[in-house]
């Protein structure tokens, strides 16, 4: 039976192969060519594995794998042929997406939530700071691993009285240590810098080869734009890969049982204290590694950054993307990345003043009233919205 | 005499009084809502302020300071019975963490708004009693007529509010409905009413809250004055145990007083974390809080 999907991906690796004859036709030089038709060749690929629904069923893990290769790959390719603005603005939304699916699983699989995810994501944005200043020969990935572990400790150490907390009280307790970050690293100001925060030592730019191969002559600020967004899509790809095998493992099951029935839950032998509390240290650990990127990304930190007003954010992005599902997490970082610039285009093709009261003031006048309504009419957000749809076209 | 009076522990005592009366305030605006519709009011704060807005800066500033406060409390009734019939009656029996995210998404609404129309520049209420504080042999007691005059003002709330709660039929009424939703529309209370009303009497608590903070502290009256404060009186009310008006009292007050010690004897950043500290650690001993007697939730 194993072999129909093999005879797919030799399909689709023909089909892949055609693509790249015409992007060879089409496109000026040899190596952008040369980069497209890999794209194209891996993408038919995945798609190919991932439109077999008995391959899905047989090997669900190299399915989801496939699905988040497939993903990276378009973005990638799509990447190359934006403005280094947008490229940025990407970067900054793909990191956001990371802690946006953080979030989405504390929601989607124990029922809890925390307005205090932009802190956490501030312990791991200052601990790649800190430790890029002391240790600058340090490889980045493990930088952003040390990250990772930092936020997931914090994280643990929150999380411990989460494990007899319900709903409101936890949700405020994650508030307090929203509105307490700021002292906590006024606290370590001789590591943290105080209030202007720390600059990274060096700026983590394209190797030299892949600029050499891919671009030669291009300006380095655009290559080192492209190149920062990139590293940010491909991190976001392995976290979803993750998020979505932990969503369908016997912990991500258990825990939603624990979302729908905690009492059921604990009945049939699923410890409650541990469910919530990995479930919030896996949240703070997502939340950290976005934060560690956002710091890559703007080669800098500074605490106000990090403050209540972007926890209230993350907030907003999730539940009006979609909280408790991936899709949805994903669909509030793209929303994140050009929220600034529609506001922006909104402020000047109303004739607003830019630098008036109601100008500034429109990014939270419209997100927290799109939160309040989205609750209120589609707690679902975009996400349950369009499956909604989907399902009942499906079933027309 | 005199020199106990202006010690150092006395003016820590008495100026942390001052806070944690406020700190009080917060947690039983908190709490009415909490009874009564088992919700946690994130944009308790925010409403408070608004209402503040619109009794000191939509009158004329000349405005007699008595007047202002008593359109700030009648601005805090009408705001906290919107907010519950218009966002929160839809959320009932809804999952826990929709009222949670309802009520930040109008937090933020409501400061942004704030922010727009009246912009961030910080402006000074005017106050009705000196805040220099009084002196004994030329040295200040941490108490001014002002302090005092926010003190009385807490204790007159309160009293109001325990005198409404524990003697009238419409305190019958609302302790009724809050309890026992069902027996009590079966006895012919109307308990979407007295949900309202619970409302509007916490919002009405919280315009006083309001219009004193912004007049005491060197803050001034911003969109997120109040920011900083309902996160105390949310720690207070936590402590205390959400469901217990007397525990918003008491620890309201205790926490104001530690917190004066913390920032004195140690330094102000240590203030907001040794609050959180209190907080989790009182959380995990008592995850209902101190003064509620522990209840078996239902299935």
């Amino acid at each position: 039976m194993g072999a129909r999907w093999n005879q797919r991906v030799v399909a689709g690796t023909a089909v892949g192969a055609a693509a790249v004859l015409a992007s060879w036709l089409g496109v000026g030089t040899a190596r952008a060519a040369t980069a497209l038709s890999i794209a194209a060749v891996v993408l038919v690929a995945a798609l190919a594995l991932i439109s077999s629904s008995e391959f899905r069923r047989d090997h669900p893990v190299v399915a989801r794998a496939a699905i988040s290769v497939a993903a990276v790959d378009v973005s990638l390719v799509v990447t190359g042929f934006f403005s280094s603005t947008v490229d940025s603005n990407l970067a900054i939304g793909a990191a956001m997406s990371i802690v946006l699916l953080g979030l989405s699983f504390l929601t989607g699989s124990s029922g809890q939530i925390s307005i205090g995810n932009g802190a956490f994501m501030g312990v791991g944005a200052f601990t790649v700071a800190i430790w890029a200043n002391h240790h600058a020969t340090t490889p980045i990935a493990v930088v952003l691993l040390l990250a990772v572990v930092a936020g997931a400790l914090v994280g643990l150490l929150l999380g411990l009285p989460a494990t007899r907390l319900r709903g409101p009280y936890l949700a405020g307790m994650t508030l307090a240590f929203a509105v307490a970050f700021g002292a906590v690293l006024n606290l370590f100001s001789t590591w943290t810098g105080g209030d202007s925060g720390l600059q990274l030592p060096y700026a983590v730019n394209a190797p030299a080869w892949l600029v050499h191969f891919f671009q030669p002559g291009t300006s380095s600020l655009t290559t080192n734009s492209v190149w920062l967004v990139d590293v940010t899509i491909v991190t976001a790809g392995i976290a979803l890969f993750f998020m979505a095998n932990l969503f369908a493992s016997r912990t991500g099951r258990a825990m939603r049982l624990v979302r729908d029935n905690d009492v059921a839950a604990e009945l049939v032998g699923i410890s409650l204290p541990r469910a919530r509390v990995i479930a919030f240290t896996v949240s703070a650990a997502y939340a950290a590694l976005g934060g560690g990127l956002w710091t890559i990304i703007n080669n800098a930190v500074t605490p106000a950054t990090y403050g209540f007003a972007l926890s209230i954010t993350i907030l907003s992005l999730v539940v009006i993307g979609g909280i408790g599902t991936i899709p949805g997490a994903l669909i509030g970082g793209l929303i994140y990345a050009f929220a600034a610039s529609v506001i922006a285009w909104f402020t000047a093709h109303t004739g607003l003043n830019p630098q008036g009261n109601v100008a500034s003031q429109l990014n939270g006048i419209i997100f927290g009233g799109l939160l309040v309504l989205t609750i209120l009419f589609a707690p679902t957000g975009i996400a349950g919205f369009v499956r909604r749809r989907w399902a009942a076209w499906r079933s027309r | 005499m005199g020199s106990f009076l202006t010690s150092r522990n006395v003016a820590d005592v008495l100026g942390g009084l001052t806070n944690g009366v406020i700190y009080s305030l917060v947690a039983l605006s908190l709490v009415l809502v909490w009874r009564s519709t088992r919700i946690l009011n994130f944009a308790q704060g925010a409403m408070a302020m608004i209402a503040a807005y619109i009794g000191f800066a939509v009158l004329a500033p000349t405005t007699n300071y008595w007047v202002s406060m008593a359109v700030a409390i009648i601005a805090g009734l009408v705001l906290g019975g919107l907010t519950e019939r218009v966002i929160v009656r839809g959320l009932y029996g809804k999952p826990e963490i929709n009222p949670v995210v309802a009520m930040v998404g109008f937090l933020l609404v409501l400061e942004s708004v704030a922010a727009a129309i009246w912009s961030t520049t910080s402006r000074g209420l005017p106050t009705p009693f000196s805040i220099v504080d009084w002196q004994i042999n030329h040295k200040p007691v941490a108490l001014s007529p002002f302090a005092l005059y926010e003190i009385v003002t807490a204790v007159v709330v309160m009293t109001v509010i325990a005198l409404l709660f524990q003697f009238t039929k419409l305190g019958l009424k609302l302790r009724a409905a809050a309890l026992a939703p069902e027996v009590s529309r079966l006895l012919g209370v109307r308990v979407g009413r007295m949900l309202t009303l619970g409302w509007m009497l916490s919002s009405g608590v919280g315009a006083v809250t309001a219009v004193l903070v912004a007049s005491n502290y060197f803050t001034g009256l911003t969109p997120t004055t109040m920011d900083g404060v309902f996160a105390f009186g949310f720690i207070a009310a936590a402590i205390g145990g959400l469901d217990s008006p007397v525990g918003a009292l008491v620890s309201g007050v205790s926490l104001g007083i530690i917190l004066q010690f913390v920032g004195d004897y140690l330094n102000s950043n240590d203030i907001i974390l040794v609050a959180l500290g209190m907080l989790i650690v009182s959380l995990m001993v008592r995850p209902n809080g101190v003064f509620t007697r522990s209840a078996q939730r239902r299935v």
